[in-house]
């Protein structure tokens, strides 16, 4: 647990005093952790399996949830509750059963607060996480924004 | 002559990084593409008085999980393309094609 990307330069020490915070909470199959646009109020830590992050679609006429990135053990997500304004930007759920450590926000922020140091490196690990979805999404972006171009391109030749 | 065999070798070696990382990030696709495949559902167009009743439609409509399974399929090799460019980020790292259904 303590390899947790959170986590990641922390002191075992450190880690183990940060992981103490938490609660860990057992999510049956198919549970959902957390919606979008709900109240962010703690991080969580995939102690076991693996979360789907998902955002409503509409699909022949329905709304429904695509997988838009998995959560696996060791990962962090919910940091929407240490952004504000606190609510979750995606949509959690437990396809197949997991195991996460819940932390709450303000007891995070409390021994954060406390420990300068420790913080520091937490919201550099947070910085990555978001960093790098953020260049991974870039790229999706923009490949589909060449098939956008691409398609358009096709339509006026045709027509 | 060792200029240009040095090229040669560090081109081999580039593309050779290029294809582990990307057959590393698409490990998952590919566990998923051996899963058996589901056969689309293809509506039929409603009976007519002169018509057989059995007449399939122009283009088969697959069932909105088959087009679910396929979206999220999709979303993984954009992933996994989108993560190698991360690793090697050129041009045609950026642009490099998956088998994903959608956009074939």
């Amino acid at each position: 647990m303590q390899q947790a990307e959170l986590l990641d330069g922390l002191s075992p020490r450190d880690a183990e005093q940060l992981l103490a915070i938490g609660t860990k909470v057992t999510l049956p199959r198919g549970t959902v952790l957390f919606e979008l646009g709900s109240p962010a109020d703690s991080v969580y830590i995939v102690t076991q399996s693996r979360l789907s992050l998902t955002l409503p679609m509409i699909v022949r006429g329905r709304e429904e949830n695509v997988l838009i990135e998995e959560r696996q053990t060791g990962q962090a997500l919910g940091w929407s509750a240490l952004i504000p304004p606190h609510r979750f930007t995606l949509t959690a759920a437990a396809p197949f059963g997991a195991e996460v450590l819940r932390i709450p926000r303000e007891a995070l922020a409390a021994h954060l607060t406390e420990r300068p140091e420790v913080g520091y490196i937490v919201m550099r690990n947070v910085a990555e996480i978001v960093g790098q979805r953020l260049q991974v999404f870039q790229a999706m972006w923009l490949r589909e924004m060449q098939r956008v171009v691409e398609l358009s391109a096709a339509r006026e030749e045709s027509a | 002559m060792e200029m240009l065999l040095m090229g040669v070798v560090m081109a081999l070696f580039g593309v050779a990084v290029s294809a582990g990382l990307f057959a590393a990030a698409t490990s998952d696709v590919r566990a998923m593409e051996a899963l058996p495949a589901l056969e689309p559902v293809v509506e039929t167009a409603p009976s007519q008085f002169f018509a057989p009743a059995t007449v399939p439609m122009a283009r088969p409509i697959v069932s909105v999980d088959v087009l679910l399974l396929q979206i999220e399929r999709h979303v993984r090799m954009e992933q996994a393309a989108a993560e190698s460019f991360m690793a090697m980020p050129t041009a045609e790292m950026l642009h490099m094609r998956t088998a994903s259904p959608l956009v074939h």
